[in-house]
């Protein structure tokens, strides 16, 4: 028993770096723009928080530090790939180059050292003395159930019903048509991709002021290309892209717990398994759920800048 | 007299090179400037630059060394943007040619010419294999690719990590992070600088000639700017593109081998110095032209060398990696706005 509820109590808490990095690049995705720069704005977030939190000691401060950054590289990236409709996959690459190198140059003076400050445990009364998921799901930081419960909740709500989110979904699916009907195409991709650009950084903050909770170099560890291929596994949807990261979240459980009681694997190997179980995750649903598929296609005006004088 | 933005489909090359060279130059000058503010001196670092890597032999050989990767790898990348394809795997594929080759050298004997050409072999099947999945993933099952390739360099990595640190920990001179010496070496022709730089200069002439003389260049060339008019016309697009994604892994392969067997000597964690990712940028620069990669290839080694005299300056390499990023991002705004003329129209009289 203590063995299942330890890892589900870690893979919430792992899983929820993923959630909301995911959450940001389904609104990005929802509105036709592909962002492979999560890795980076993740890594810039992180070592903003760190960098935040040692100048004021307040977990929440180092939170909002983290989305400011992220707002402002997120607007760099919109410029670029809404505005200017440079190619969205090299700017994709560049912004996370540019992110992981600026983070470890800036973050320098600060790795290694724990966090002066970090997301305590929230404990609900009573719920979290169920056995096996009450510590698993009403133990943790505040931060999780705003990524598990209300980030997704809202996103749900705005995206699927509201005349707002149907504007929206109709951008990423058909930016030609959107526009006709007179939806400002430019300004929701711009709004959006910004938005969930904020929210990869946030993952970067939670990652360390949360989970790990610290700052040095490679700290992010392709975590951001993982969201990236989970938002694809969640069908672009806010509820798929948490039930895929906690699915993750187990996977990197099994290592942690394999490493801490020393299974007959070496460590390096089980530290594969989340590269390993994404792939997997990619390649797999194609045999398994053919019709399944048919529900959860990318939006048709994905990762294809639009001009309208090309209509 | 008003003045408007005309968007034209096609761009003249030297439209596009004015654009990119502005990009550069605005890109440069932001680093310098980020720089300045950090209390370095951007003019004399430039200097330095310029000093150290064109000026002095040492110079010289240790700019080829760090070409002979980039060739590759840039190489690697455009080899596959020949097919509209992303290979971010470049630098898990040079580690496993780096990792095979030093299985190769640990515990194989033979003559040194022949296990050369045997390192030579292996890296690039090693390269190819690591990108085999993302390639059947890919061919017969559309698994966008970008992400299946990146994911493996990290598998990639845990797994140099793993045999550097353990099994094959060099146990004679006590280095952790390590592994023993590679007895076989290429062979030196100019300082340090080996004949893995004449190999790694020839082959985008040589992949250059193929696609453009071959049946196989051309039926590649052919599937890569509109798969469908390829498919009607009885082109096998799908096994075409399976032989370039493995090319493309091979030449990453073989770039990982050169590195072991040339330069580095030994296998350790941090061997691939982000040359795959510098691949990817090496390949944007090139603009798909396997010539092109010559250029780009040596304006990002001197961009490297920089990093390399930037960190005796106490700054770090990820400085490097985070201007190369922000080039990136210059030349990608740059090739779009080279698609824009100024157009003045006399305003309409009402």
């Amino acid at each position: 028993m203590d063995i299942i509820t330890g890892i589900l109590t870690t893979a919430v808490l792992a899983g929820g770096v993923l959630a909301l990095a995911a959450l940001g690049e389904v609104l990005a995705e929802r509105v036709g723009v592909f962002n492979l720069g999560v890795e980076g704005l993740m890594a810039l977030g992180g070592v903003s928080a760190i960098i935040a939190v040692t100048i004021v000691p307040n977990p929440f401060f180092g939170f909002a530090a983290a989305l400011v950054v992220g707002l402002v590289f997120g607007a760099l990236f919109a410029l670029a790939t809404v505005t200017f409709r440079a190619n969205q996959v090299l700017c994709g690459l560049a912004l996370t180059m540019l992110g992981s190198g600026l983070a470890v140059t800036v973050g320098k003076p600060y790795s290694g050292m724990p966090a002066k400050a970090q997301f305590d445990k929230v404990i609900v009364p009573y719920l979290s003395d169920l056995p096996i998921l009450g510590r698993a799901l009403f133990s943790q930081n505040i931060l999780v159930y705003l990524i598990y419960l209300i980030i997704p909740a809202i996103m749900a709500f705005v995206l699927f019903r509201t005349r707002h989110g149907m504007n929206v979904r109709a951008v990423g699916e058909n930016p030609a048509a959107a526009d006709s009907a007179g939806i400002p195409v430019t300004l929701i991709r711009f709004v959006y991709v910004t938005i969930g650009a904020a929210l990869g950084a946030g993952a970067g903050a939670y990652l360390t002021l949360a989970f790990v909770p610290s700052w040095s170099d490679g700290v992010v560890a392709g975590r951001g290309w993982i969201a990236v291929a989970l938002v694809i596994f969640a069908g672009y949807r806010p509820f798929g892209a948490v039930f895929g990261a906690l699915l993750f979240g187990v996977i990197t459980a099994l290592g942690f717990v394999g490493q801490a009681r020393n299974w007959p694997i070496a460590p390096p190997f089980l530290s594969m398994l989340p590269y390993l179980g994404t792939i997997a995750a990619m390649i797999l649903p194609v045999f398994v759920w053919k019709r399944l598929r048919l529900g959860f296609v990318a939006p048709a005006g994905l990762g294809i800048p639009y001009f309208r004088d090309e209509r | 007299m008003a003045i408007r933005f005309v968007r034209t489909p096609i761009v003249s090359s030297q439209r596009a090179l004015t654009a990119r060279i502005i990009g550069f130059v605005l890109a440069l000058a932001i680093g310098a400037i980020v720089l300045g503010i950090a209390g370095f001196d951007p003019l004399h670092l430039g200097t330095q630059i310029i000093v150290k890597s064109l000026g002095s032999r040492f110079g010289l050989e240790d700019l080829g060394l760090l070409y002979t990767p980039l060739l590759l790898t840039g190489l690697a990348v455009t080899v596959m943007a020949k097919m509209g394809l992303w290979n971010i795997g470049a630098d898990g594929q040079f580690y496993l040619g780096a990792f095979v080759t030093t299985a190769i050298g640990l515990f194989i004997k033979g003559p040194e010419p022949f296990m050369l050409i045997l390192c030579f072999f292996a890296g690039a099947a090693g390269g190819a294999l690591w990108i085999l999945v993302p390639t059947l993933a890919r061919a017969y099952a559309k698994v966008d690719e970008i992400i299946t390739t990146l994911l493996l360099n990290f598998v990639a990595l845990l797994l140099v990590y793993y045999v550097a640190t353990g099994p094959w920990r060099d146990r004679v001179s006590g280095t952790t992070a390590s592994t023993g010496r590679v007895p076989y070496k290429m062979p030196e022709f100019f300082g340090s600088l080996h004949w893995g730089f004449v190999i790694a200069l020839v082959a985008p002439i040589l992949f250059g000639l193929a696609l453009r003389y071959t049946r196989w260049g051309y039926e590649v060339r052919l599937s890569g700017s509109n798969p469908d008019a390829a498919h009607y016309a009885g082109i096998p697009v799908r096994r075409r593109m399976i032989s370039i994604m493995l090319l493309s892994g091979a030449i990453a392969g073989v770039a990982g081998m050169l590195e072991v067997a040339g330069t580095v000597h030994r296998l350790q964690g941090g061997i691939s110095n982000n040359y795959g990712y510098l691949g990817v940028m090496v390949a944007v620069l090139a603009r798909g032209s396997p010539i092109g990669v010559i250029a780009g290839a040596f304006l990002m080694a001197l961009i490297l060398n920089a990093g390399i005299i930037l960190q005796t300056q106490g700054l770090t390499t990820s400085a490097v990696l985070a201007l190369t990023g922000l080039m990136m991002l210059f030349t990608a705004v740059a090739d779009q706005f080279a698609h824009y003329r100024i157009v003045r129209t006399q305003a309409a009289t009402s």
